[in-house]
Parts: structure tokens; C-alpha cells; sequence
């Protein structure tokens, strides 16, 4: 699945890497901490299934934590789209429009192009990739001959950089400059997002309006 | 602090408390909604700002425009877009700041703080950093100060509202609580009044309890009386006939004689039933009574009667009656004569009853009095059957001078001011003085002798003149009293309150002089009581909120018949001589005194001993409870002190 995966020298991944590093240092770029024993307890009330579906996703994530960051975005790009089958969501959640958090994708065991992305997005936090390089891009994406509204997972080694695009059409990883069917639209990620007042954002209608603000909670609900 | 202020306090405390808690309330949940309302603002404007500036493709120019164009067109603080290598590409500031209407202190106690709100901005694939978005909170203040400013009003009106309520429960509460005070404080000044009962069902029993209180010492004052009245018939009166006894009716008619306040003249008729040890044989014992208890009836007839009038029963054949009246001896006798006469002849047979009357100046020593009717029964004895003889002075005798010439004497006498206070003082049992009591002596003739009322008050009173004389009085005494601070009675004749103005004036004199007013008494004659009780009563709720004290004086067994006596406001009563005098030697008489003190000692008044001569009597009053003594003995006492 790394066939198509451009060449990125090594200085440039350290480059990358030491940036990364840095960032965290000065905590402008927040990682979110991915609470293990939490997710785990929160699959566990989903039911058997989901458990082991996380604990796989645990495994994955511990193993990508020790390897060099593309190696890391593959793992977990095959990780979703291995255990995600493609399913709108008003077939899988009844609604028009649904963005589930990781753990719920991974309960149902299908989801739409958001739902990918959102579980990478997640998953790759958890993996220590820096927020401030991931984006979720809404893109028109050209497929089977008609185009349609789609969202994919970029990722930027450098913030001028061409990034390179987490997609469940195109399973494999390659940057977006080889992706001829994407136009991008938008780009989104969780940096200097405010994400409400803690409790009181809960309980506020005004909050839930935002699906991404709504994913947000939720995968921190679970413990991402 | 008052039990009502108190409330008052309470229900102002609730009501500021829950208006500034209201408003304190509302004016933070309203900050937060709007503090939630402007970081929802901040960040979909960052978005919205973001999506468009997206799809510029890349260009610099076109992209500061938009943010240029949506910062003047809206109410924004800042607006930053940062490259994504973390340069500032663009930025926008309000650099003086709206001012907000809210004042300093509002925008400090409530601040909003809303985050600004960041959105990512790209170009295709490229990444082009964020911008960030911060709006304006002074229009947030205003229209939470707005707000507050409003609600805080329409908060005052409930708060209003409520106190306004408050006010009128309150009234409500109060009107029973005061009337309670107002029982309790008249009970212990001696007045026993009831009150309506209260509606509040917490004070109902307060004045239930009060008003039962109060009936039940009307019940126990009226028990006392009639006490009164019972040992009055056992110690001082005849058991046979029901009246006085001789050493009683003596006391009495003294005190009659002597006092100010009465007719110039007055009459006496002694009626005897004579032979009486030969109707004891002839007729029988229980005959002989029968006889006696006629007699004694048709006397005892004119004193149930009138007021004023004493009737006796001097020893076992002999009764007097004195007549308070001049010019009234003779048709009295007669009309007495008539009545034993058809009722002693259907009865009995042979018995013979002298009827004599005379009448005399009121001034005369009793002797006198005695030595005249005895002469006059001496005559009427010389008949047989009911025989009569009356000894009435000639009109040559009285003084010569007519209605008219007395009044111009007396009006000229007080318009010159030819007055002056006696002063007898009355002594505690300590031999200080508590008052002096002080008599109107007035010079009728310029250049004249200065005369006890005894010689003018009678006809003053025909000419109705007492107020004015009273008036003049009352005003003397509170000049001597401003003098030398010494407390002072003087005396009200009883028809001078039946004078139309008269308490209005005696308010007005009293009301100048309020110094001395506090050390003012006014007496008035038992007879005030009884006769023109609610005048006086009028009198003292007039006059002793001044300071003044109100008492009665010449009492005796009559106040026992002044129903009401338990809610005159009264300072003291002076004991009457005939009341006082003697108990030293007299038991009867002592217990007939001890009875009375009792009964007025329960009313909280103050008992005061006229006319007290005999020094052995003196112990004897202090032992039963008499407050202060005042005739002979005190001013001789006082004098030697």
C-alpha cells in the first residue's frame, strides 16, 4: 500500500519530526492525550465487539507510536479503512448527516467519508502526530465518473507544504498533488477551536449546532 | 427596637435582598448567555471569514480586502490572519475602542470574556495559515447594562408592590396589637376597658385573655363594692332600718357642714317615736319594730333618693334627716307627716310621733344644729297623735343682699383678682409633704375679708359661675407652683363641668404652663362621679397626659355606687372625714375603712385621709394602707416639721 507513497528525504521527515517536537515543547500545538484505559471502558459499554475492535485499535496506535511518522499515518489509515465499511448514514445512523466519533465508527463497523476521517484524525492525536499538521479537507472528489461532496485527512509535513491525503476511496496514501479527483474546498482542524465551557457547554443547544464541535466532545467523551 | 420595626426591618431586608439578588442574578445569566452568544459569533465569523477568504486562490490582496470589508461592516475588536509559518500576514484593530454606555464599574463586575474564534484558511492544497476573529463586548455590555438597567426597574416595582402589601398587613397586624398595648397600658393606669376582639387569629387570644381579664376585674370590683355596700349596712348602719348610725350620721352631717362645695342653707327634721318604753309593753316587741322599720323607711325614703340628703337613727326612738336644700324643711316634714300619718294609722293605734324640722345656714356647728331641732321637737311634742313643728328662719335673716348683687361681687372679685390659695398640706406616712391641698378664699367686698368658699361657692353656683372661678384658681396654683415647685390641688366644683367650654379652657390654662402642670391636681366631690361621670371622665383623658392628676375627694360609702369607677381615669381619692375619722376607737368603722381601701387600692389609685384631727387615728390609717392623711393633724405635723 506504500507503493504510490512519494519519497520524502530524511531530512525532511526530521525536519518534520524536530518541528513536531518543538511545537510540543512550547505546547502552542495541543496533542491531545489519548486516554487508553478510558477508551477501552467506553468500548467496553458498547459491547464485546467494539472492546476488541479498540483493543486492535490500541495495538495499532501503540505500535505506530514507535515508528516514524508516515510509517505511523499508514497504520492507522489501513487500520480504518480495514475495519470500516463504507455506509451512508442514513443507512447506518438513520440521519441525513452524521459524524460519529472513533469508537462509535468502529461499534457500527461502517461509516461515510467523514466518519474515516474523523477516526484517523483521532487515532493519529492518540499516535502523537501534531494537530497543527493534520486537516480535515472537504473536497470534491470526482468518483466513478460523477463528483460528489467527500471529506478526506490531509496531512502537511511542512505547513507550505503539498500534503499528503488519508482517503477511503483511494485506500493507499498519496500526496494530494497525485489526487487529480480532489478539488479542496475547505480545510478544518481542532487548533483554536473553542470547544465550550466544560459542563455548561453540554447541556447548551447553541453548541450542538456544530457537528465538528459535536465530534469533538464526543471522541473526548471517549477518552480521545 | 420595637417588635414592629423589627417586622419592618425584616420585610425592607427580604425585599432589598431579593431585588439586588434578582438583579444580580439575572444580570450574570444574561452574561453568560451572552458571553455564549459572542464566542458562537466569533467562531462562525472566523469560519465563515476562513471559507471565503479560501476561495480567493491564494491571492493576498483580495484577501485582506474581505477582511477588511467584514471588519468596518461589523462589530469586531480585532482580526488577525496568521501565515501558517506563524507571520502575521494581516491584521485589523479598533484602536480607540468603542466606548461602552455601561459604567466602569458595571463592565468590571461583570466581564464577558469571550474567545476569539479561529478558522484554517488554505488555498487548494496549500495551507494559509488561520485567522482569528474578536468582536466587540462593549456592545455586549451595553446591552447587558441595558438590560440589568430594566430589569433592576421592573424588580423595584415588585419590590414596591410587595412593601406596599407589607405596609397593609402590617397595618392590619398592628391595629389589634396596638389596641392590646393600649388595654394593657389603661390596666396598668388603672382603667379596665375591653377591646373589640382581634381578627388575627394569634392575637385572638391575646385580647380575649385581656378583655376576660379586664371583665373579671370589673366582676372582682364589683364584688368589692357590693362588699362595701354589705359592711356598710353591718358596721355602719342601724340593722333594724337600714340607716345610719348616730355616731356615723354625726360624722357625716360634720363633714357636710364643713364642706365648701353646697347650699347656703339646709334643713333637719328629727322624727321621734315617743313613749317607746310603754309601746315596748303595750304592744310587744316584734310590734314595736314594726313600727320602728315605718318609721325608719319613710326617712330613709329621701336619702335613697337624693343626693347629698343623711338620714339617721340617733338612738332607739329618735331619726334625723338633713336636707342638702334650703327652703325644703317644711313641705319635706310635711310630706313626712302625710306619709306616716296614712300609713301609722292603718297599722297601729295610739302611738305618737313628733315631727320637727328647722333649717339653718350650712355653716352651722352641728351643736347649733341639734340645739335648734331639739328646741323644735320639744314643741312639736306638745301635740298629740303625728304632731309637727317646723322652725324655719325668716327671710330677715338670710343675707340681705339679692341674687344680682352676689353675682356682680363675685364677677367684680375675679376680674380684680381679689383671690388667694389656702394651702393645707397632706403628709405621707413618712411626714412629707405629697400635695398641698389649696382652697379659693376670695375678698367680695374691696378692702374686705378674704372668705372660704363655704360663703360664696353656693351662690357661684346658682349664678353659674364656678368655671370661671375654677379657671382663676387653676391659675394661681400653677403660678405658686411655678414659684416654689411644689405640687398643688385645687378644687373643680362638679358644676363646672356642665360648663360648655370649661375643659377646653382648663386644657388651654394647663397647656401653658406645662412645667408646672406636672405638679398640678384637680379634686373633684365624689358627687362629680356620680353625677356627670363621663364629663369627668372627659377631664382626665383630657388633662393627664399633661401631667396632671385627677382625683376625687369627700369619698365615702357612695363611690361603691359608681358603676364605672373602674374606668375613670383617676389619680387618687381623698377619704371623707365621716369615712375616717374615729376608726381608732371603732371597729366597725375600721372595717368599713379597710373594706374601701381595698377595693380602691385594687383600682391602683392613691387613698388619701381627709379631715383627720384625732392623732390615734393616724397609726391606725397608715396600718390600713392609706396613702396620705391631710386635716388638722397634718397641718399642725407639717407645721412643727
Amino acid at each position: 500500500m506504500l507503493r504510490s507513497l512519494p519519497i520524502l528525504s530524511n531530512a525532511c521527515v526530521r525536519h518534520g519530526l524536530r518541528l513536531g517536537v518543538l511545537l510540543l515543547g512550547l505546547g502552542i500545538c495541543q496533542v491531545r492525550a489519548w486516554d487508553a484505559s478510558r477508551v477501552m471502558e467506553a468500548a467496553a459499554a458498547m459491547g464485546p465487539r467494539t472492546l476488541a475492535e479498540a483493543r486492535a485499535l490500541q495495538g495499532v496506535v501503540e505500535k505506530a507510536s514507535g515508528q516514524e511518522v508516515l510509517q505511523r499515518l499508514a497504520l492507522i489509515n489501513d487500520f480504518f479503512n480495514k475495519h470500516i465499511q463504507y455506509g451512508e448514514d442514513i443507512d447506518v445512523w438513520g440521519q441525513i448527516d452524521y459524524w460519529a466519533a472513533p469508537l462509535e465508527a468502529l461499534d457500527k463497523g461502517r461509516g461515510d467519508c467523514e466518519d474515516y476521517a474523523i477516526g484517523k484524525y483521532f487515532s493519529l492525536l492518540a499516535a502523537g502526530v501534531p494537530q497543527a499538521q493534520l486537516r480535515m479537507v472537504y473536497v470534491r472528489a470526482m468518483f466513478q465518473g460523477r463528483s460528489q461532496a467527500h471529506m478526506v485527512l490531509a496531512f502537511y509535513e511542512q505547513p507550505s507544504a503539498v500534503p499528503v491525503i488519508l482517503d477511503n476511496l483511494i485506500p493507499d496514501i498519496r500526496p494530494a498533488s497525485q489526487r487529480p479527483d480532489l478539488t479542496p474546498v475547505f480545510s478544518f482542524n481542532g487548533e483554536g477551536l473553542w470547544s465550550g465551557v466544560g459542563a455548561t457547554s453540554a447541556g447548551n443547544p447553541v453548541m450542538r449546532l456544530s457537528q465538528w464541535r459535536d465530534v469533538l466532545n464526543k471522541a473526548k467523551q471517549e477518552g480521545f | 427596637m420595637s417588635l414592629m420595626r423589627q417586622v419592618w426591618m425584616l420585610v425592607l431586608g427580604v425585599v432589598v435582598l431579593s431585588l439586588i439578588g434578582g438583579v444580580a442574578v439575572s444580570a450574570n445569566s444574561m452574561r453568560q448567555l451572552v458571553q455564549t452568544q459572542l464566542q458562537v459569533k466569533n467562531s462562525d465569523n472566523a469560519a465563515a471569514l476562513a471559507l471565503a477568504m479560501s476561495q480567493q486562490h491564494g491571492d493576498e490582496s483580495l484577501m485582506t480586502l474581505l477582511m477588511s470589508a467584514q471588519f468596518d461592516t461589523g462589530y469586531y475588536e480585532s482580526m488577525q490572519w496568521h501565515r501558517a509559518d506563524g507571520s502575521l500576514a494581516f491584521e485589523r484593530h479598533e484602536e480607540a475602542g468603542h466606548p461602552s454606555e455601561a459604567p466602569a464599574w458595571f463592565v468590571a463586575l461583570l466581564p464577558i470574556q469571550a474567545q476569539a474564534g479561529a478558522a484554517q484558511v488554505s488555498n487548494g492544497w496549500n495551507a494559509l495559515g488561520s485567522v482569528e476573529v474578536r468582536s466587540h463586548t462593549a456592545y455586549a455590555h451595553d446591552a447587558l447594562w441595558h438590560d440589568t438597567l430594566h430589569n433592576g426597574m421592573l424588580q423595584f416595582g415588585v419590590g414596591l408592590l410587595a412593601g406596599l402589601m407589607a405596609v397593609l398587613v402590617l397595618k392590619r397586624v398592628r391595629k389589634p396589637i396596638d389596641a392590646a398595648v393600649e388595654q394593657a397600658n389603661a390596666v396598668v393606669q388603672g382603667r379596665f376597658v375591653t377591646v373589640s376582639e382581634a381578627k388575627v387569629p394569634e392575637l385572638k387570644p391575646l385580647t380575649q385573655a385581656m378583655n376576660t381579664m379586664v371583665l373579671r376585674m370589673k366582676g372582682l370590683f364589683e364584688a368589692q363594692a357590693g362588699q362595701l355596700q354589705v359592711l356598710q349596712q353591718q358596721t355602719l348602719c342601724d340593722s333594724l332600718t337600714g340607716l345610719s348610725q348616730r355616731k356615723h350620721f354625726l360624722a357625716e352631717l360634720e363633714s357636710a357642714l364643713t364642706r365648701d362645695v353646697g347650699p347656703a342653707h339646709a334643713g333637719l327634721i328629727l322624727v321621734r317615736l315617743r313613749d317607746l318604753a310603754t309601746l315596748n309593753s303595750t304592744l310587744g316587741h316584734a310590734q314595736v319594730d314594726q313600727l320602728l322599720l315605718t318609721l325608719g323607711r319613710a326617712v330613709k325614703a329621701y336619702p335613697d333618693r337624693v343626693m347629698g340628703c343623711l338620714g339617721g337613727r340617733l338612738n332607739g326612738s329618735d331619726f334625723a334627716l338633713w336636707l342638702p336644700a334650703p327652703d325644703v324643711v317644711a313641705e319635706t316634714a310635711q310630706a313626712l307627716v302625710d306619709v306616716l300619718g296614712s300609713s301609722l294609722v292603718a297599722s297601729f293605734s295610739g302611738v305618737n310621733v313628733a315631727v320637727a324640722g328647722v333649717e339653718l345656714p350650712r355653716h352651722s356647728a352641728v351643736s347649733n344644729w341639734f340645739g335648734e331641732a331639739d328646741a323644735a321637737l320639744a314643741r312639736a311634742e306638745q301635740g298629740q297623735g303625728i304632731s309637727l313643728y317646723c322652725a324655719v328662719s325668716a327671710a330677715s335673716e338670710r343675707p340681705a343682699q339679692g341674687e344680682r348683687v352676689w353675682r356682680a361681687q363675685i364677677n367684680e372679685a375675679l376680674q380684680q383678682n381679689r383671690l388667694r390659695l389656702q394651702q393645707f398640706p397632706l403628709v405621707d406616712q413618712q411626714g412629707l409633704l405629697v400635695h398641698l391641698e389649696c382652697p379659693l378664699q376670695m375678698q367680695l367686698t374691696e378692702g374686705g375679708e378674704f372668705v372660704n368658699g363655704v360663703n360664696w361657692l353656693p351662690l357661684a353656683q346658682r349664678s353659674r359661675l364656678t368655671g370661671e372661678v375654677d379657671l382663676q384658681a387653676v391659675g394661681l396654683a400653677l403660678a405658686r407652683i411655678g414659684e416654689d415647685g411644689k405640687r398643688r390641688c385645687v378644687n373643680i366644683a362638679p358644676s363646672s363641668l356642665t360648663e360648655g367650654a370649661f375643659i377646653a379652657r382648663l386644657r388651654d390654662l394647663v397647656f401653658r404652663s406645662p412645667q408646672s402642670a406636672r405638679k398640678l391636681g384637680l379634686e373633684l366631690p365624689e358627687v362629680a362621679a356620680m353625677q356627670h361621670f363621663d364629663v369627668l371622665h372627659e377631664l382626665s383623658r383630657q388633662l393627664r397626659p399633661l401631667g396632671v392628676l385627677v382625683g376625687l375627694e369627700h369619698a365615702d360609702a357612695g363611690l361603691a355606687q359608681v358603676e364605672r369607677l373602674f374606668q375613670a381615669e383617676l389619680d387618687y381619692v381623698k377619704l371623707d372625714s365621716s369615712v375616717v375619722s374615729g376608726v381608732a376607737d371603732d371597729n366597725a368603722r375600721l372595717a368599713f375603712l379597710r373594706g374601701m381601701v381595698i377595693m380602691l387600692r385594687s383600682l391602683s389609685l392613691q387613698i388619701y385621709a381627709e379631715g383627720v384631727s384625732d392623732a390615734r387615728d393616724v397609726p391606725v390609717l397608715w396600718e390600713c394602707g392609706v396613702h396620705g392623711v391631710t386635716g388638722p393633724w397634718a397641718t399642725a405635723q407639717h407645721q412643727g416639721a
